[in-house]
């Protein structure tokens, strides 16, 4: 729009240096910090999932057998009873298979 | 003083923001009623959700780029939304006159208002608290739910909800009104002004307070 169209506008200074620092301020101040309190509500919340990792971690570090197939007991049921991985035994046994719940839960 | 002089009342950045917001918040508004009384299957409730969602971001980014590119302006507003007096008291006992001139076809008398009367101011304050929290709920139920605690998120969902109908109730008062004011409608919408003669009756301490000529700036 060219000039000639109007021939008045606001007064850019109607609004002086403190009110604008003040006002931007507050707006500023308004916006961030609900956003800090949230994030560490966030991050608070989690506190535990982090505890829980760190005790498995824990807990593996510490353990004697730390994989599956070092187990004894693992290896003697494969041996003695289930045959191998993925026979026909330990497929019907261990292995599972998708049932969609969905409905029944909503 | 000529009759053809004008004012400049929305810049066209001010436009721009407008444009923005009335093509998110109109679609955020239906599609958000529609999601709170599901009338519809599944399959368009998730697209009216997508819908949802789209017209929220879209409303966030202007809302955030206004901020950052007009701070000026959103200073100016907020200063003019939260300035009550005496005379927003007496505007709001005759409710600014237009019950009486609607229903009854009397004028009565208006005490003098700024650029915003009272119930614009009432409108304006509303719209920067709820914009915000609508923004920033809606936001974080969206980007992050899961790590945002339970009881916060339930009360997200409860601010969110509440802060939506009641902007979208306004905002058919805000329309109706904006009709209504159609010199001011047409310079949201086309060209920014609005004639001094008519300015000077509906904000006269707008005009004599805050108006300047170019040519006193030059």
């Amino acid at each position: 729009m060219s000039a000639e169209e109007y021939q008045y506008i606001e007064n850019p200074m109607s609004v002086s240096r403190r009110e604008f620092l003040s006002i931007s301020g507050a707006l500023i101040a308004l916006t961030a910090l609900p956003a800090a309190v949230v994030r560490r509500m966030a991050v608070k919340r989690n506190d535990y999932i982090r505890a829980r990792t760190a005790g498995l971690y824990k807990d593996d570090t510490n353990a004697k057998v730390r994989v599956s197939h070092a187990n004894q007991g693992v290896s003697r049921l494969y041996q003695d009873f289930l045959g191998n991985p993925l026979s026909e035994v330990s497929e019907e046994l261990l292995h599972t298979r998708y049932i969609d719940r969905s409905r029944a839960m909503a | 003083m000529s009759t053809h002089a004008s004012i400049l009342k929305h810049p066209l950045r001010v436009r721009m923001f407008h444009y923005f917001l009335v093509l998110s918040f109109i679609p955020l508004a239906a599609t958000g009623v529609a999601l709170f009384l599901k009338p519809f299957t599944e399959a368009a409730m998730n697209m009216l959700m997508r819908v949802h969602v789209i017209a929220g971001m879209v409303l966030t980014l202007d809302a955030a780029a206004f901020f950052v590119l007009a701070l000026d302006r959103v200073v100016l507003f907020t200063k003019r939304a939260f300035t009550f007096g005496l005379n927003d008291v007496k505007w709001f006992a005759v409710l600014g006159g237009y019950p009486q001139k609607f229903l009854l076809r009397k004028k009565v008398p208006v005490p003098p208002m700024g650029k915003y009367n009272s119930g614009q101011k009432l409108f304006g304050a509303c719209i920067l608290v709820g914009g915000i929290l609508l923004i920033g709920t809606g936001l974080s139920l969206w980007l992050f739910p899961h790590v945002i605690p339970h009881a916060l998120a339930k009360a997200f969902g409860d601010i969110h909800l509440i802060a939506g109908l009641f902007l979208t109730l306004f905002l058919l008062v805000h329309i109706f009104l904006g009709i209504y004011m159609f010199d001011d409608f047409k310079a949201m919408f086309l060209h920014g002004r609005i004639p001094y003669e008519e300015a000077a009756e509906v904000a006269p301490l707008w005009v004599q307070g805050e108006i300047v000529a170019l040519t006193d700036r030059s």
